[in-house]
C-alpha cells in the first residue's frame, strides 16, 4: 500500500507538471508515453479501490497531502482529487495541451494521423495518434448525429442517463451513505447550470434505463425520491417532456406517475381564462405547459396508467362541482378539462 | 500587416501561387458549410470532398515550400482562416487522408522558433485549436457528467457514438413499413446509406455498413444509394475497407462495377503469375467471387459475361480458359453446399447455354462410371459437331447460329474436365476410333474456325498425334530425329505460319507419356527430348499438375505404373527447370 500511495503521490506531481512547468520541454516520446502509462495506473488504483472505504480514506488523506505541498510550491495550482483519479489519462492529456513548452514534436506524435498501431515502446504503450484518435472518433458522432434514429431522448442523453445510473448504483452499493449519493446527484445538477434542459433528458433517460436487478430499482427510487424533493426541478421536467416520453416514464415508475400528475393538477389550478386567446393560460412565472399540452400529459398518463384515469375522474369532478358545476367554457378549469379529455 | 520589400531578390522568380479564385472559393465554401448544417450543407460537402482533398494537398506542398511561417502568412493571407473553418468541419476532420493534410498544413505554419510577433501568435493559436479539437466539450451537462462520474473524455464519446450506431442499426433492421402513410421508411435507408458516404473507412461504422448492405431488397424504392456503393467499391479497392464475407457479397449484389472490378483483379492476379492447378484453385475460392455467385443467380451471370467478352477477345488464352474451368468446379462445389436450401434449377445459372448439352457437360466424370465415359464423349462430340454443321450451313451471316455455337463452346471451356478425358481416352484408346475425341479437342482449342480450316486442324492435330505415338511406342530406340524434328517444327511458331495449338500438343504429348507403355524412365527421356526441341516446358509442367490433380481427386485410376510414371515426368521437368 506504501507503494501505491508514492505512485499516486509521484503521479499528481507529474500532472503539475504537465501542466505548468517548462521541464515538459525536455520530455521525449519515451516519456511521453510514461507519463500516460503512470496515470492509467492510477485509474487502475481508483476502479480497484474506490468501493472500500477504508482504503480511499488513506489515499484521500495522501492527495490531499501532495495538493497542499504542491499548492504551496506552484501558484495556481489545480488540486486533483480522489474522484479525479479515473479520468487521470484525460487530466493528463489537457494539462500537456495547454502548456506552451510542450514541444511540437510530442504535439505532432500525438496527432499522427496514421492509424495509431498499439505497439508497446519500450515498456509503455504507445501514445502515437492520441488526438487524433479523439478528433476522429467526435468527428464520426457529428456526421451520424442528424440522422433520425429510434431514440425519443438521442444518443447523447442515453448514454448519460447510462452513466448516472451506474456511479449512482455504485455509490449507494456502498452501504449507508446516501449523503454521498445526494452530493454526487447535487454536484451533477450543478454542472449543468445553464443546461437545465439537458439535464432533464438526462435524467428521464436514467429512469428508463432498463430495470435488470435490485440495485438499480434501488437506484431509480433514490433518484425519484431526490426528484420529487426538487419541486421546480420536477415541474421544469414535465413542461419540458413530450407525451409520449412521459407515458414511458409513469408505465415504469408509479411514483412519477402520481408526482407528474399533482404538477398536472396544480398547473391546472393555476390557470386562469384568457378571452383574447380564447383558452386557459398559465400566468405564473416558471416552466408551465399550454392548455392543449397539459390535456395531452394528461391523456399519456392514463395511457400508462388505466386506474389513474377513474381517479383523476372523481377529482375533477369534485373540484369542478366546487365551482359551481357548470358546462359553459371558461368558466371552471375543471369542467373544460373534464371535457377536454373526454370524461 | 506592413509590407516588408524582400531585400535583394530582383531576379527571385516567384512560383505560381495557388490561384486567388481557388483560395476565395475554398473559404466561401468552408463559412458556408459552417454556417449550415442542413442535409443540402451535407450533400455539398461531400460532393467536394475529393476535390478539397486535393486543394488541401496543393497548399500543404506550397506551405511546405516557404521558407518561413511569415512568408507563407504573405503569400497565403487566407490560409489562417480557411484552415480555421476546415477544422471545425466534422465531414473534413473524420477521414484521415483530409485530417492528415488539415493538420499538416497547421503543422507547416508553426514555428519552431518564432522570429517575431506575427509567428508567436501563429503558435498559439495552432495550439489553441488542437487543444480545443482535442479536449473542448461543447455540452455542458456531458463536461459536467464525465466530471463526476469519473468517465474519461475519450471513452464518452466512443460510448455515445456506440449509442449512435446500435440506434441507427435498429432502424435499418426494420423492415419496410408504411410511414406517415406517405413514404415507406427505406427512404431513411437512403439517408443513412448517404451520410455513411464520409465515414466508410472508419471501423466504428463497420457494423452499420454491413446492416445496410445486407438488409434485404423488400420494396421498390432504392434501398442505397449509388455515390455510397461507389464509395465503398473505392474504398475497398483502395484496401481501406475490411468488409466481412457476406457484406463484401452484398455489395457485389448491389454494385456491378464493385463486382466487376472483383472479377477483373482476380483475373490479373491469376493470368500474371504461373499458378500450379492447385493454387489456383485455392486463389479462385478465396477470392469469394463462387460463393457469391451460388447465392446470387445475377452475380454468377455477370461474372460469366465477363470471362465472355475476355475470351471472345482471346480465345487461346489458356491461361483464362483454365481459369474459366475452375471457376466453375468451385462455383459448382459452392452451389451443391448451398443445395438444401435453394431450389433453382440449374437452367437459371446457365440461360443462354444449350440445354441439350447443359446436364451432360456438367456432370462430372467421376460422377459416371469409367466404362460410360466413351459413349458419353462420343455423344457430346457428335452433337457439337452437328451444332457447328448448323451454323456453316445456314448464312454465313447468321448470328443465331453463331452465337449458339459460341454458347456450346462456352459450356465446353466451363466444363473443361471433358475436354482432359478427351485426351486420355483418345490416347488410351488403343485400336479404336479417336477422330471424335479429336475432333472435340480441334473444337476447344479453335472454335471459330470454319469446317475447311477445321478439317485441315484436324489434318495437323493427326500428324503431331501420330509423331507422339511413334516417339513413344518404344519401338524406335534411339529417338527417330527426324520425327522429332518433324513434331518440333509444326509446334513451334514459324514466320509464316501460326503455329500448330501447342497446348493441344502438349496435352497430347504429357497424357501418352503417362499411359505409355514404356517405363518411367523411358518415358521421361523421350519426354524431355520433345521439350527440348519445341521448348514448351512450362506448359508441360501445368498440364502434368492438372492430370495429376484431377487423377488423385476423383478418378478411378490407382494403377501404380500411371504414378511412378508421373513423378518421373515431375522429377524430369524440374530438373529441366533448374537447368
Amino acid at each position: 500500500m506504501e507503494a501505491v500511495l508514492k505512485n499516486l503521490a509521484s503521479t499528481v506531481e507529474m500532472l503539475a507538471v504537465a501542466a505548468q512547468s517548462d521541464a515538459v520541454n525536455h520530455w521525449d516520446k519515451q516519456t511521453l508515453s510514461r507519463a500516460f502509462h503512470w496515470a492509467r495506473y492510477c485509474e487502475h488504483v481508483f476502479s480497484r479501490f474506490h468501493n472500500n472505504a477504508a482504503i480511499r480514506r488513506i489515499m484521500e488523506k495522501q492527495l490531499q497531502l501532495t495538493n497542499q505541498t504542491l499548492r504551496d510550491t506552484i501558484p495556481g495550482y489545480t488540486e486533483v482529487s480522489f474522484s479525479d483519479l479515473p479520468r487521470c489519462q484525460h487530466l493528463l492529456l489537457v494539462r500537456l495541451l495547454n502548456n506552451p513548452e510542450l514541444p511540437s514534436s510530442l504535439m505532432k506524435i500525438l496527432f499522427d494521423t496514421t492509424r495509431p498501431v498499439k505497439t508497446m515502446h519500450g515498456d509503455y504503450e504507445d501514445v502515437t495518434g492520441l488526438c487524433s484518435h479523439i478528433v476522429q472518433c467526435k468527428s464520426v458522432y457529428k456526421v451520424l448525429s442528424p440522422l433520425a434514429d429510434m431514440s425519443a431522448l438521442g444518443a447523447d442523453a442515453e448514454v448519460q442517463g447510462e452513466m448516472l445510473m451506474e456511479r449512482l448504483e455504485a455509490l449507494l452499493n456502498q452501504g449507508s451513505e446516501t449523503c454521498r449519493a445526494e452530493q454526487f446527484l447535487g454536484s451533477v445538477l450543478q454542472g449543468c447550470e445553464g443546461a437545465l434542459q439537458q439535464f432533464c433528458l438526462v435524467i428521464a433517460a436514467a429512469l428508463l434505463t432498463s430495470k435488470s436487478c435490485t440495485a438499480q430499482t434501488a437506484a431509480h427510487d433514490f433518484l425519484l425520491d431526490w426528484l420529487q424533493k426538487k419541486h421546480s426541478l420536477l415541474q421544469y421536467m414535465c413542461s419540458l417532456l413530450s407525451p409520449t416520453l412521459l407515458k414511458d416514464l409513469a408505465k415504469e415508475h408509479q411514483k412519477l406517475r402520481d408526482a407528474s400528475c399533482n404538477v398536472l393538477k396544480k398547473w391546472a389550478s393555476e390557470m386562469e381564462y384568457s378571452l383574447s386567446d380564447g383558452e386557459w393560460v398559465l400566468t405564473s412565472t416558471g416552466p408551465g405547459v399550454s392548455f392543449k399540452k397539459l390535456t395531452e400529459l394528461f391523456l399519456a398518463l392514463f395511457d400508462a396508467s388505466p386506474s389513474l384515469r377513474g381517479d383523476v375522474e372523481k377529482e375533477l369532478n369534485a373540484l369542478k362541482i366546487s365551482d359551481g358545476d357548470f358546462d359553459v367554457t371558461g368558466l371552471s378549469v375543471w369542467g373544460d378539462l373534464l371535457s377536454a379529455l373526454n370524461m | 500587416m506592413s509590407e516588408q520589400q524582400p531585400l535583394s531578390q530582383p531576379l527571385q522568380t516567384e512560383e505560381p501561387l495557388l490561384n486567388d479564385q481557388e483560395m476565395q472559393f475554398w473559404l466561401d465554401k468552408a463559412v458556408a458549410w459552417g454556417q449550415a448544417d442542413s442535409p443540402d450543407t451535407q450533400k455539398d460537402t461531400c460532393l467536394h470532398m475529393s476535390r478539397l482533398r486535393d486543394f488541401l494537398h496543393q497548399l500543404l506542398t506550397q506551405v511546405n515550400s516557404m521558407s518561413s511561417t511569415t512568408e507563407t502568412m504573405k503569400r497565403l493571407p487566407f490560409l489562417g482562416q480557411l484552415l480555421g473553418q476546415l477544422c471545425w468541419n466534422p465531414y473534413v476532420t473524420v477521414c484521415d487522408t483530409s485530417r492528415g493534410l488539415l493538420l499538416g498544413c497547421l503543422w507547416g505554419l508553426y514555428s519552431e522558433r518564432p522570429s517575431n510577433a506575427v509567428e508567436k501568435k501563429a503558435n498559439q493559436w495552432i495550439r489553441k485549436v488542437l487543444c480545443q479539437l482535442s479536449t473542448e466539450e461543447d455540452e455542458t451537462a456531458a463536461q459536467a457528467l464525465m466530471k463526476c462520474t469519473g468517465v474519461p473524455a475519450k471513452e464518452y464519446h466512443l460510448k455515445v457514438l456506440r449509442k449512435k450506431v446500435a440506434l441507427l442499426q435498429e432502424n435499418v433492421g426494420q423492415s419496410c413499413t408504411l410511414f406517415n402513410s406517405q413514404r415507406c421508411s427505406c427512404d431513411r435507408i437512403v439517408d443513412i446509406s448517404e451520410a455513411c458516404i464520409p465515414i466508410v473507412t472508419c471501423p466504428e461504422a463497420s457494423s452499420l455498413i454491413s446492416l445496410l448492405l445486407q438488409r434485404p431488397v423488400a420494396c421498390v424504392t432504392e434501398g442505397l444509394s449509388e455515390d455510397f456503393l461507389n464509395a465503398l467499391t473505392s474504398a475497398y479497392s483502395r484496401q481501406g475497407l475490411a468488409l466481412e464475407e457476406q457484406a463484401l457479397v452484398s455489395l457485389w449484389y448491389h454494385s456491378f462495377s464493385s463486382l466487376e472490378e472483383a472479377v477483373l483483379s482476380l483475373l490479373q492476379s491469376v493470368i500474371t503469375t504461373g499458378l500450379t492447378p492447385q493454387k489456383l484453385e485455392q486463389q479462385v475460392a478465396q477470392s469469394l467471387l463462387p460463393k457469391a455467385c451460388a447465392q446470387h443467380c445475377s452475380i454468377f451471370l455477370v461474372v460469366n459475361d465477363i470471362f465472355r467478352s475476355i475470351l471472345k477477345q482471346a480465345e487461346g488464352n489458356e491461361s483464362v480458359k483454365t481459369l474459366v474451368q475452375t471457376f466453375t468446379k468451385c462455383f459448382l462445389r459452392e452451389l451443391a453446399l448451398l443445395k438444401p436450401q435453394t431450389s433453382i434449377s440449374v437452367k437459371a445459372f446457365f440461360p443462354q447455354s444449350p440445354s441439350s448439352l447443359l446436364v451432360p457437360l456438367l456432370t462430372m466424370p467421376s460422377e459416371m462410371p469409367q466404362g460410360a465415359w466413351r459413349n458419353h464423349l462420343n455423344w457430346l462430340s457428335s452433337s457439337l459437331q452437328r451444332l457447328t454443321e448448323e451454323e456453316e450451313e445456314g448464312d454465313g451471316r447468321s448470328t443465331r447460329g453463331h452465337h449458339n455455337v459460341f454458347e456450346a463452346w462456352f459450356l465446353l471451356v466451363q466444363c473443361a474436365h471433358w475436354v482432359q478425358v478427351a485426351v486420355q481416352l483418345l490416347v488410351t484408346s488403343g485400336t479404336e476410333d479417336g477422330d471424335p475425341f479429336l475432333w472435340l479437342l480441334i473444337f476447344y482449342h479453335y472454335p471459330t474456325k470454319r469446317w475447311h480450316h477445321r478439317a485441315s486442324q484436324l489434318a495437323r492435330a493427326k500428324e503431331a498425334w501420330n509423331h507422339i505415338r511413334t516417339l513413344f511406342s518404344g519401338a524406335a530406340h534411339p529417338l527417330p530425329s527426324d520425327r522429332l524434328q518433324s513434331l518440333g517444327t509444326l509446334v513451334s511458331p514459324q514466320p509464316e505460319q501460326q503455329s500448330f495449338a501447342p497446348s493441344l500438343t502438349v496435352s497430347l504429348l504429357v497424357n501418352v507419356a503417362v499411359f505409355c507403355q514404356l517405363p518411367p524412365s523411358g518415358s521421361a527421356e523421350v519426354l524431355q527430348a520433345v521439350v527440348d526441341q519445341s521448348g514448351l516446358l512450362d506448359e508441360a509442367a501445368c498440364v502434368l499438375s492438372s492430370l495429376e490433380l484431377r487423377l488423385n481427386e476423383g478418378c478411378c485410376l490407382s494403377r501404380d505404373t500411371v504414378h511412378l510414371r508421373i513423378k518421373e515426368l515431375q522429377k524430369t521437368i524440374t530438373q529441366m527447370h533448374s537447368e
